[in-house]
């Protein structure tokens, strides 16, 4: 609803191809001193910082030789999977509670129906005869893509397409566990000090005009996402991670890390470009858009993925079809075949036509929002040829209370905190306003998932009589009897900012009315979504309702609650915080880092820097003849396998 | 001589002919739908002064521990709700809790025990079942509720206060300034009519509506005073050039030319003596002038840059009608409301206009 998408942008499991860069390249590649020379020649008067020569997010590199890394690295082998295989596994492991044919005529009113819906509607077929290989998958994208260029996604639109279109080398499952994906690579190798990443790569991917995928298409889209003058949106954070990207031969390529740490597997996991196609065009247009070249690209991209662009009309809709040299090499079936022969993605921005499109068949599957689900979905007119399922993912809202604010002097107050959050009426925002729908949150991290503390602390409940104590122990009283607490003759009034939405405003409403039960007067700030960024970023604030989406992997909440983060809004600080978020990236045991964010997360919720509120529910409405709807944190796309494990039954 | 007086003739008295101001409102009073539209506002007045003893969930009158209280107060002022309230823990809810406290309390309650701020509860009032979010009007609520559970009726009774509080406040500001001005500037004429005059089409070329989306962007906490500011400061040219063509006018009649030669100081002869008589046709453009800023406030809570939440108001009521489109009690009454609210007001200014304007009237009667 808010923010909550930049984080996810950090660790989309899009899988992606690529090829290197030639050392022709990296000689290309402008010194700082000639960037900078011409603004100092310049006659007018130029600032004083303008004149410092502005350093490259890639500063230059000479790789070892080969032999010189092997000799180095005594490398540890790192897992390499197919996806749709692992999971297939782990679903005949888990036997689904309830057939397709007892769950078509049931309506999903309850828990119970919702749990034998999804796993009915999550299974993967039992024998290739059960898929209908013709079908079509007509799916609907909220706003037309960007780009169809890799390096340039940003949105959600965006990242559907390029999951469908391209791979990549490192993906994750639903639990989050990171690998190599076996589409695209041999062999991969860490080496002791977790300093270097090696790849070999198979010989047998093409990209859709019939050159191979070679490991120098890598080293290449490293070199494009780097270079300061492309427009890069999203992809080049976690990628600036990484000091260097050599390839060595076509199929060897080598990640060189600036520093040993559990987490640089998640910085491999960059988009790929077709060097062949970029190689000299890039440097003329870096805005990889504009030119010739680039505008025939975008109507007719060359992709590395399952699928590739058949037909395209801009705000109107993407049409792909099955690539037959991504699956077959030789007149020899080398990956899995696709589900779809088609999949069509409709721009529908009103999701009251979505649904309309739902019902009548025309679109396939649409997300639903939780009026839509509670009040347009329970008819007939739906469940004749659909069903709806829901899952909670990870993507927690909150309020964040500015520990800094000149304005607000309350929240630096431990006690403050802890009678903001006693006081919210958490029934009335959940059973009524949220329907029932959501699930209350404790903290950061989603109970049973792996990071979070085994003993997992309970949500806060309203208890206006203890938030009361906390006030008065606090100072905050009533002295001049104007209904409103003081202190020192400031007044206990703030105001609570969030994005200027209708359902925010209920929620926040919630929050003021059960404030005013205790004597404290919060003020409702609605604000355009960039303004209130802005003043988030500047700390000019006092609370602030939002949301935080999942990554993949739980270091990235180090940037939310680590002392002087980018996103610590709130200029939360402890030091044994930082001090665990340290630990826990440079332990590589997956379960003792769990245990250190288990630490994390129960010394964030004593110390409340966030009154959470909810965990989102993700709400979809999908055609009957869908299958392979199997649930992630992330929801059902965005993962490995994700969105290649749907399928249309005969 | 005769010294014998004459006996005075006793002198036969006239029947006073009617003033100005009277005619004016004879000729009125005879038209039925500015008469109506008149009695409409009236009506509004009422609801909008009486709002927290119509619908409210707080007592207009109660005695508590010895003392009487008024705590509907509240609705109009948060600090005249006696902080006695808040430190006996009442929060919000009185009926149970006031005999709680005190089994001797009485209280008189608002005709509808309903809010307009939040969801009524379960077992508050003895009877009235919870509202639950988007419920059709029904016996509990009159005109159903809103998707928090609010009553309808009760945001419409206090949004009342809002839509003509807008009209009126901001309407005064633009009389203030517009008669001001036009007085000053057709008494005067010359270089400082010139300059009011383009003062006035400069201000004429401000839209109203994007300055006050800008002071939105602006204002830290924008409130409804900043909006009744801005259209009042951006409002007043209408009546700022219907005032000075007036002046104009009189500036040559014999009763100032008379009230000048007897020596009577000039800001006398303005605003005694002229501007009672100019008043007439410059209350023409204030009543549309009313009329339309209950539009702007009204677009711009639909539009959710009007009054902040949780403030009552008739547009965002019809906001949230918007986002429910088959939920037709959230459209009807607000934007009744607000049609007959605006027509009255231009009902009342059109019969003003006829009542006053001697062409209008003299031509029709």
């Amino acid at each position: 609803m808010s923010y909550w998408f930049r984080l996810g942008t950090l660790l989309l499991v899009v899988p992606i191809l690529t090829t290197g860069c030639s050392k022709k390249e990296e000689a290309k590649t402008p010194a700082p001193t000639e960037k900078s020379a011409p603004s100092v020649e310049t006659a007018k008067p130029v600032p004083a910082q303008a004149e410092t020569p502005k350093t490259p997010s890639l500063e230059p590199f000479t790789p070892p030789p080969l032999s010189e890394v092997d000799a180095k690295a005594e490398w540890i082998d790192g897992p390499i999977v197919d996806s749709l295989d692992r999971l297939t596994k782990y679903l005949a492991e888990h036997p689904p509670i309830a057939t397709i044919e007892e769950v078509s005529s049931l309506r999903n009113d309850s828990k119970e129906a919702n749990e034998k819906i999804l796993s009915a509607y999550s299974q993967q077929p039992k024998a290739p005869g059960d898929v209908n290989w013709n079908a079509t998958w007509n799916r609907c994208i909220q706003g037309d893509i960007n780009s169809v260029n890799p390096v340039l996604i940003s949105s959600t639109s965006d990242f559907d397409f390029q999951g469908a279109t391209s791979v990549g080398l490192i993906g994750f499952d639903w639990e989050m566990r990171p690998f190599a994906a076996s589409e695209i690579v041999k062999s991969w190798q860490t080496s002791k000090d977790r300093l270097v990443d090696k790849f070999v790569l198979r010989d047998d991917l093409t990209w859709s005009d019939g050159k191979p995928v070679t490991a120098h298409d890598i080293a290449f889209s490293f070199q494009v996402i780097m270079d300061d003058n492309v427009p890069i949106r999203a992809v080049r954070s976690g990628t600036d991670e990484l000091r260097w990207v050599h390839a060595y031969d076509d199929h060897t390529v080598v990640f060189f890390h600036k520093a040993a740490a559990a987490t640089n597997v998640w910085n491999i996991s960059f988009p790929i470009l077709p060097k062949h196609i970029f190689e000299t065009s890039y440097k003329s247009d870096p805005s990889l858009v504009t030119s010739k070249e680039h505008v025939a690209f975008e109507s007719k991209p060359v992709v590395s993925g399952s699928y590739e662009v058949a037909s395209r009309k801009a705000q109107n809709e993407i049409v792909l079809k099955r690539r037959e040299s991504y699956y077959m090499h030789n007149g020899k079936e080398v990956r899995d075949k696709p589900y779809f022969e088609t999949i069509r993605f409709r721009v529908v921005t009103d999701s009251n036509t979505a649904l309309l499109g739902l019902k009548s068949g025309d679109v396939d599957e649409m997300t639903l929002s939780a009026e839509q689900w509670r009040q347009q979905t329970n008819g007939e007119d739906f469940y004749k040829k659909n069903t709806k399922i829901r899952d909670v993912e990870w993507t927690s809202f909150h309020v964040i209370w500015n520990m800094k604010s000149d304005k607000a002097p309350f929240f630096s107050d431990l006690k403050v905190r802890q009678a903001m959050s006693y006081a919210v009426d958490y029934d009335e925002l959940l059973k009524k306003i949220l329907y029932d729908l959501y699930e209350p949150c404790a903290g950061p991290f989603y109970k049973g998932a792996w990071m979070a503390p085994k003993d997992y602390p309970s949500p806060y409940k309203q208890d206006l009589d203890k938030a009361e104590e906390l006030l008065d122990a606090a100072g905050w009283k009533d002295s001049d009897g104007d209904g409103i607490r003081d202190k020192d003759g400031k007044v206990f009034e703030f105001s609570l900012l969030y994005r200027s939405d209708p359902l925010l405003e209920r929620y926040c409403n919630v929050i003021r009315e059960s404030l005013d039960k205790i004597g404290v007067r919060c003020n409702l700030s609605p604000l355009e979504f960039t303004v209130l960024q802005q003043r988030l970023n500047e700390h000019q604030f006092d609370a602030a309702f939002g949301g935080w989406g999942s990554g993949a992997d739980p270091f990235t909440t180090k940037n939310i609650y680590g002392t002087g983060e980018g996103r610590n809004y709130g200029s939360y600080s402890n030091p044994e915080v930082d001090k665990l978020f340290r630990e826990a990236e440079l332990e590589f045991d997956r379960e003792k880092r769990g245990e250190i964010y288990g630490k994390i997360h129960l010394i964030l919720y004593a110390d409340q820097p966030y009154t959470w509120l909810y965990w989102r529910t993700a709400f979809y409405g999908i055609n009957k003849d869908l299958r392979g709807y199997f649930m992630s944190p992330r929801g059902p796309y965005h993962y490995g396998p994700g969105s290649s494990a749907i399928w249309r039954a005969q | 001589m005769n010294t014998q007086q004459q006996p005075v003739r006793t002198l036969k008295r006239v029947p006073r002919s009617p003033g100005y101001w009277q005619d004016v409102w004879r000729r009125f009073r005879r038209k039925l739908f500015p008469m109506l539209g008149l009695a409409f506002i009236g009506f509004l007045v009422i609801v909008a002064v009486f709002a927290p003893a119509i619908a409210g969930t707080k007592p207009v009158v109660c005695e508590y521990k010895g003392t009487l209280y008024f705590p509907a107060l509240g609705y109009l002022n948060t600090t005249w709700e006696n902080p006695i309230f808040r430190v006996d823990k009442f929060r919000g809810v009185y009926p149970e809790n006031l005999t709680k406290n005190d089994p001797k309390a009485w209280a008189v309650w608002p005709l509808v025990y309903q809010d307009p701020y939040r969801r009524v509860r379960a077992n508050e009032w003895p009877g009235l079942p919870a509202a639950e979010p988007l419920m059709p009007p029904d016996r509990y609520h009159l005109f159903g509720t809103d998707p928090a559970g609010v009553d309808v009726f009760a945001k419409m009774v206090h949004g009342t206060r809002t839509a003509l509080v807008v009209g009126f406040i901001s309407m005064g500001i633009a009389a203030i300034i517009g008669i001001t001005l036009g007085a000053i500037a057709g008494y005067f004429g010359g270089w400082i009519d010139s300059l009011v005059s383009r003062l006035i089409e400069v201000v004429m070329c401000i839209p109203t509506l994007i300055l006050i989306l800008a002071l939105i962007a602006v204002v830290e906490r924008p409130t409804i005073w900043h909006m009744m500011a801005i259209i009042g400061f951006t409002g007043w040219t209408g009546i700022a050039r219907l005032t000075r063509g007036e002046f104009l006018r009189l500036r040559n009649t014999e009763f100032v030319l008379a009230a000048i030669s007897l020596g009577i100081r000039r800001p006398t002869i303005i605003f005694r003596h002229v501007l009672p008589n100019a008043m007439a046709p410059v209350l023409v453009p204030i009543t549309f002038g009313i009329a339309a800023a209950i539009l702007i406030e009204a677009s711009l809570s639909f539009l959710g840059f009007g009054a902040p939440p949780p403030n009552p108001s008739w547009g965002t009521i019809l906001d949230a009608g918007r986002a429910n489109l088959s939920k037709w009690w959230l459209v009807t009454f607000p934007g009744v409301a607000i049609l007959f609210t605006v027509l009255s007001y231009n009902l009342v200014g059109e019969g003003l206009q006829e009542a006053t304007d001697p062409r209008l009237r003299d031509g029709r009667a």
